[in-house]
């Protein structure tokens, strides 16, 4: 491992492909470049409510905020940003990332992560996303990190009124992830999607807990996580949708579905739905399967091999997720990435993320 | 000439049911046979251990097919070799588009004959070619396998897919259920333009009114597991008029 101290860290990533047109920033070790760092508030996404005014109140508040300097990322109206996040030293690490979209704008963000190197990089990550009045936000999170990491992301949602989120978390690699989301809808007629997607073998481990609260008039969440687990590894998925008394005419849908490409691969999933509001439309529900034989059979009788026609399931399997990605160019990457995940390329995030986003 | 196919008495099981009683039946290159029956008698049994379905068990018998074993060859290698199934109920594949799908299978085919993939152009210019064999709108090929088709137009497809990977030997599993007459004409007329003195079909059916249009040289009728009777094209005229009951 020794021999990447004697790279230059830009140049290890120097070949990985920019997206067109896209603002790029790099994150070393949680110290940002060119992008502010500084102490920045607290994002408020607590909230409590009255379920019966005589007696109880209900309240959803995150965990408190480690005060830390943040990387602060405002970006532009139709502007891309990528920003990267690198490990390099294996130190442990707890980084704070404010996410902050201005009042009617259009935006777009992409944050990768990555670990340089085969040393057990240990991260905790807090990312604030604030998505103000009628602004839209497509914020793509992709993780691809050796297998003795573990990351740690703590995710603080507000959207306000108008405001639309489109968050897809795309975990293509990773030692023992948890993708924590905490996410308020406060402002009337706000749109929440929140969508993942897990690739898992060996003895990975993927926890996905996520408390959406839908706290004012007309609001829409969706959320899909799916996961596809191989080898021994795990999945956990927890997710609570929680329409307050303020909440009439919520829509929310919740579902986790796993595909369990080996007998001792698990996956648990626990989707849950509590409502104080009369007036709401909500689903929610989980699957955890197999490949379906018939789907393997029919594609195998036109000479597409099994190892092939088990890469196509699965394939169209994550695509569900993907197609979430409204970034042509990007949802085009993703899905190469995931294809040669699912193939056994490129698995092991070796030393360096070339090529990968 | 030589043999296509040779079923020399095949029995074959799903779980301890025994279906197939010892089917003996030879085609040979040019010809259309056609297997009539009534549901149950292993019409679709037959087809799916042609096509190396793993949930039927051979007990006995053999099958041989341009003089090799079939019965020790994958479902991939007799599609290869060039056997083809058209389902009865053909499978969707949600998520996988039938552009996707067919392209994988036509490139694994030019694998094993060692050809190149064909390019992204050359494709598409076969698949429109094909496509309009059975008047199926290029619209279909963004759509999942078979997903959201109407009976009609799953069949269509089965045929579509047919034309695309050009088989030695197609066998058609009853597939005219659920089809109304225009969409009968048109899956007929795509069977018949396939049609070559160097390829063979099996057209299972429960009906006359398929091999009005696809006319076969071979009418067999099945019954609890075997070939009770074999004759010309006139068996089937017999069959619609009197029924099922003088084989009994």
């Amino acid at each position: 491992m020794e021999e990447f101290r004697y790279i230059p860290k830009k140049q290890l990533f120097d070949c990985s492909v920019s997206l067109d047109g896209a603002k790029k920033y790099f994150v070393w070790d949680g110290i940002p470049e060119g992008l502010p760092f500084e102490e920045a508030d607290t994002l408020d996404c607590s909230v409590e409510f009255p379920v019966d005014t005589r007696v109880r109140k209900i309240s959803y508040a995150p965990s408190e905020s480690v005060k830390t300097k943040s990387t602060v990322i405002s970006p532009k109206d139709r502007e891309l940003v990528q920003v990267i996040s690198v490990r390099v030293s294996p130190a442990r690490l707890s980084t704070r990332t404010v996410v902050n979209c201005a009042p009617s704008g259009k935006y777009s963000v992409l944050l990768c992560c990555h670990t340089v190197g085969q040393e057990r990089f240990s991260t905790n990550e807090q990312i604030e996303i604030h998505v103000q009045k009628d602004a839209s936000l497509d914020l793509v999170v992709m993780q691809n990190e050796n297998s003795l990491s573990r990351h740690s992301s703590d995710y603080r949602i507000r959207l306000e009124e108008g405001s639309s989120l489109s968050l897809n978390i795309v975990t293509i690699h990773a030692g023992n992830v948890s993708n924590k989301i905490h996410s308020l809808i406060a402002g009337k007629k706000a749109v929440c999607n929140l969508n993942g997607l897990y690739l898992a073998d060996g003895q990975q481990i993927v926890d996905t807990d996520v408390v959406l609260v839908h706290n004012a008039e007309e609001t829409v969440s969706r959320q899909l996580f799916k996961g596809i687990l191989d080898d021994n590894s795990r999945s956990r998925f927890e997710g609570e949708v929680v329409v307050s008394p303020a909440g009439q005419k919520t829509e929310a849908y919740q579902a986790n579905n796993n595909l369990l490409i080996s007998d001792s691969a698990r996956a648990s999933s626990d989707p849950h739905l509590v409502i104080y509001a009369d007036e709401v439309k909500c689903s929610h529900g989980s699957t955890a399967g197999s490949v379906g034989d018939e789907e393997l059979f029919y594609m195998r009788s036109r000479g597409i091999s099994e190892k092939e026609a088990r890469i196509l399931q699965q394939q169209a399997f994550a695509g569900a997720v993907l197609e979430k990605v409204s970034h042509p160019e990007l949802r085009d990457r993703l899905s190469c990435l995931v294809e040669k995940r699912l193939r056994g390329e490129n698995t092991l995030c070796a030393g360096c993320s070339r090529g990968c986003c | 000439m030589e043999n296509l196919l040779e079923i020399k008495n095949l029995h074959a099981r799903i779980g301890d049911k025994e279906i197939l009683k010892g089917i003996n039946l030879v085609i040979r290159p040019g010809e259309v046979h056609a297997i009539m029956g009534r549901n149950g008698s292993g019409k679709s049994t037959l087809s799916a251990v042609l096509a190396g379905n793993s949930n039927y068990t051979i007990t006995e018998g053999s099958i041989t097919y341009l003089g090799q074993d079939l019965l020790k060859m994958s479902p991939e290698e007799r599609s290869w070799a060039g056997i083809f199934l058209g389902f009865q109920y053909p499978v969707e594949i949600p998520g996988v588009t039938n552009v996707n799908f067919m392209k994988t299978a036509v490139n694994e085919h030019r694998k094993q004959k060692g050809l190149p993939p064909l390019s992204a152009a050359e494709y598409l210019k076969m698949m429109r070619e094909k496509m309009a064999y059975v008047e199926m709108d290029p619209s279909f090929s963004s759509r999942g396998v078979n997903v959201g088709f109407s009976g009609g137009e799953k069949k269509r497809n089965e045929i579509f897919q047919m034309a695309m990977l050009s088989p030695r030997l197609a066998i058609l599993d009853e597939t005219d259920s659920g089809l109304d007459v225009d969409a009968l004409r048109i899956v007929a007329n795509g069977v018949n333009r396939l049609k070559t003195a160097d390829n063979a079909f099996v057209v299972i059916t429960h009906y006359q009114r398929l091999l009005d249009y696809i006319v076969p040289d071979v009418v067999h009728v099945l019954y609890k597991g075997k070939i009770v009777k074999t004759a010309g094209k006139e068996l089937a005229a017999e069959v619609e008029a009197h029924g099922y009951e003088e084989f009994e």
